[in-house]
Formats: C-alpha cells, sequence, structure tokens
C-alpha cells in the first residue's frame, strides 16, 4: 500500500477528524445509536475498507492514542477520590451491591458462553465485558482473549445500559437515585455513567465510583472465574 | 498542568512496576489507579496537584479507545459466525447485573 498511509500521522489524524465529526453529528441528533464512539469507529472502519487499507497501517498511528488509556485508568483514581466523599456514609451497602453485581457478570456471561458452546476465545474476550474499556482490554489481554473484541462487546453494553438500562430498572421496580447509578456504573461503565450523571449529581457520583470499584474487582475476579469455570 | 502528568505517570509505572516484580494477573494501570486513590486518601499527594491532568485525560478518554474499536475490522468473520453468543450473553447479562446491584443498593440503602 502507498507508504503515506502507514506514517504515524494519518492514523491519528483520521482518528481525530471521525471523533470530530462524531461529536458534532451528536449534538445536532441527540440519537443514543450516535454515540460518538461507534459513529466514529464506524467512519474510520468504512474509510479504511473503501480505500483498501489495513488496519495495521492505520494502528501506526492509532497506538499512540491508545497508549493514553494507561494514563487514563490511573486518572480515575483521583476521580474515585473526588466522588469518594460523597457516599462515605453509605459505603458498605454501595461496596456490597457493586461486589455482588460485579461477580455476578463475570460468572453469568462465562456460563452462558459454556452453556452456548462458544470457542474459549470468545469467552475470554467477553469475560470483562462490564468494566471501562481501558480495563476490559488489558484483562482480555491478561487472560487470553481478544482486546478489540472485547473493545466492541464493552462499547456495545455501554451503548446498551446507557439507552435501556434506566427503564429496565424503573421496570423492575429500582428506583433509588443510589441504586440506579451503582447499577449503571457497574454494569454498564462510564457509557453507563454518562446517563447516570443526566438523570443527577448523586446518581453520577454513584455510577463513577460503582465503575471504579467495578474495575478493580473484575481485574482480580475474572482471571480467577476463567481458570474454574471454563 | 506538567506537575499533575508527572504524577500521573509515576503512579502508572509504579503500578506497571509493582505489576512487573510481583507477577500479579492485574493491570499495571489499575494497580496505579489504586495506588494514586490511596496516596490521595492519605495526603501523600495534594488533589490540586494532579487534579489538571486526570480530568483532561477523562474528558478525552472516550478518543483513547478509538483505535481499539477499529480493530474490531480485523475480526469481522470471527463476529459473524459468533455474533449470536456475543449478543445473547452480552444483553441477558447486563440485565441481571443491572438488577441485582440495584437491588441490593436500594435495599439496603441509609438515605431511605
Amino acid at each position: 500500500m502507498n507508504k503515506f498511509f502507514e506514517l504515524p500521522i494519518f492514523g491519528v489524524f483520521i482518528t481525530l477528524l471521525a471523533f470530530y465529526i462524531a461529536g458534532t453529528v451528536k449534538q445536532r441528533y441527540k440519537f443514543i445509536l450516535l454515540n460518538p464512539v461507534l459513529v466514529a469507529i464506524a467512519l474510520i472502519i468504512t474509510f479504511l475498507v473503501a480505500f483498501d487499507l489495513d488496519f495495521e497501517d492505520y494502528n501506526q498511528g492509532g497506538q499512540y492514542l491508545g497508549f493514553f488509556l494507561g494514563p487514563s485508568v490511573v486518572a480515575l483514581g483521583v476521580l474515585f477520590y473526588e466522588k469518594y466523599r460523597q457516599i462515605q456514609h453509605n459505603l458498605v451497602p454501595f461496596l456490597a451491591a457493586v461486589c455482588i453485581g460485579g461477580v455476578f457478570s463475570i460468572v453469568n456471561v462465562v456460563l452462558i458462553c459454556v452453556f452456548m458452546n462458544a470457542p474459549d476465545m470468545i469467552i475470554k474476550s467477553i469475560a470483562p465485558k462490564s468494566i471501562t474499556t481501558p480495563m476490559a482490554v488489558e484483562v482480555s489481554e491478561i487472560v487470553g482473549g481478544v482486546p478489540s473484541i472485547t473493545a466492541g462487546v464493552v462499547i456495545a453494553v455501554g451503548i446498551f445500559g446507557n439507552a435501556f438500562g434506566p427503564a429496565i430498572l424503573r421496570f423492575l421496580n429500582i428506583t433509588s437515585q443510589a441504586a440506579i447509578g451503582a447499577a449503571l456504573g457497574t454494569a454498564a461503565h462510564g457509557i453507563g455513567t454518562a446517563r447516570a450523571l443526566e438523570d443527577g449529581e448523586l446518581t453520577g457520583a454513584y455510577s463513577g465510583l460503582a465503575l471504579c470499584v467495578n474495575g478493580v474487582l473484575t481485574s482480580i475476579i475474572t482471571p480467577l472465574a476463567i481458570r474454574y469455570l471454563m | 498542568m506538567l506537575k499533575s502528568l508527572f504524577y500521573i505517570f509515576l503512579f502508572l509505572i509504579l503500578g506497571e512496576g509493582v505489576k512487573h516484580f510481583f507477577d500479579i494477573p492485574i493491570a499495571g494501570n489499575v494497580v496505579g489507579m489504586v495506588l494514586i486513590f490511596f496516596a490521595l486518601k492519605f495526603k501523600i499527594i495534594k488533589l490540586e496537584d494532579v487534579k489538571p491532568a486526570s480530568d483532561k485525560l477523562i474528558k478525552y478518554l472516550v478518543l483513547f479507545f478509538v483505535p481499539y474499536g477499529v480493530g474490531l475490522m480485523v475480526y469481522a468473520d470471527l463476529l459473524r459466525q459468533h455474533w449470536l453468543v456475543l449478543v445473547v450473553a452480552s444483553v441477558v447479562s447486563t440485565v441481571f447485573t443491572l438488577y441485582i446491584t440495584g437491588f441490593i443498593q436500594q435495599k439496603w440503602d441509609k438515605h431511605e
């Protein structure tokens, strides 16, 4: 292929461009499937396929952006500290809810996959589906999954939680702000938290904290769950 | 800003170091996140010393995982083959997780 497209700046530029376009589209039409990440990914893949370019060419630059996921996860620890004071009085129920929900999520998804005869590689990729993408891709890599499949599933789960989470919870009689926040953060990580923030500051704080706690928990539990359930 | 960025990378490299030297199966960045939380909680570092960089990183977090999402194109055949299990497992497990977490939090809540 043309050497121009192997320059790192190509991958970085097209990602920024696609992300900018996706953000503009999102502002114009408030429709959930127009999630900026989803739209940006779709635009880039369409471009690469249309011009017959390889993912490897794109990733010469893409990897530089992906690198910043590492420090971003550390930054989540700072966010956690800021929100922590808001829920300190309610810490025990919160930790119990997130830990039970988080462990359940892993066990449940692994068992469904085993039951449906999915190949090992799919199970390992989908196990950390409830935690934020930067953590999930690391977990996936550690247990032997495919980070890209994990990223796709995680983003899809987040969008599902964002779009339908509050309605599902209301239908199941979950109405307290703390409960909606904890549930969205535990099951649908950052994209779910975006929805929780629309609901209110308290819901958002619970959701952001749940995302951090479940991220740590899932990082620890997933390798064990894979070992004993598969 | 530079100081706060330094702190973020300091805790990232500490986390990676802990993972590497103790050989634990937890991502280095997650270890770094836990370490920076406790460093803040025990007042080893000040919030205003890390906040400028951490706020910026979190603001653009979603941009950084776009390249991983684009990586899906390499696995198009695999996804076509296994889409049913991926969809069923994700949806069923997400609904259950939402409910169980929300239920416990609501039941034990100290607000209401």
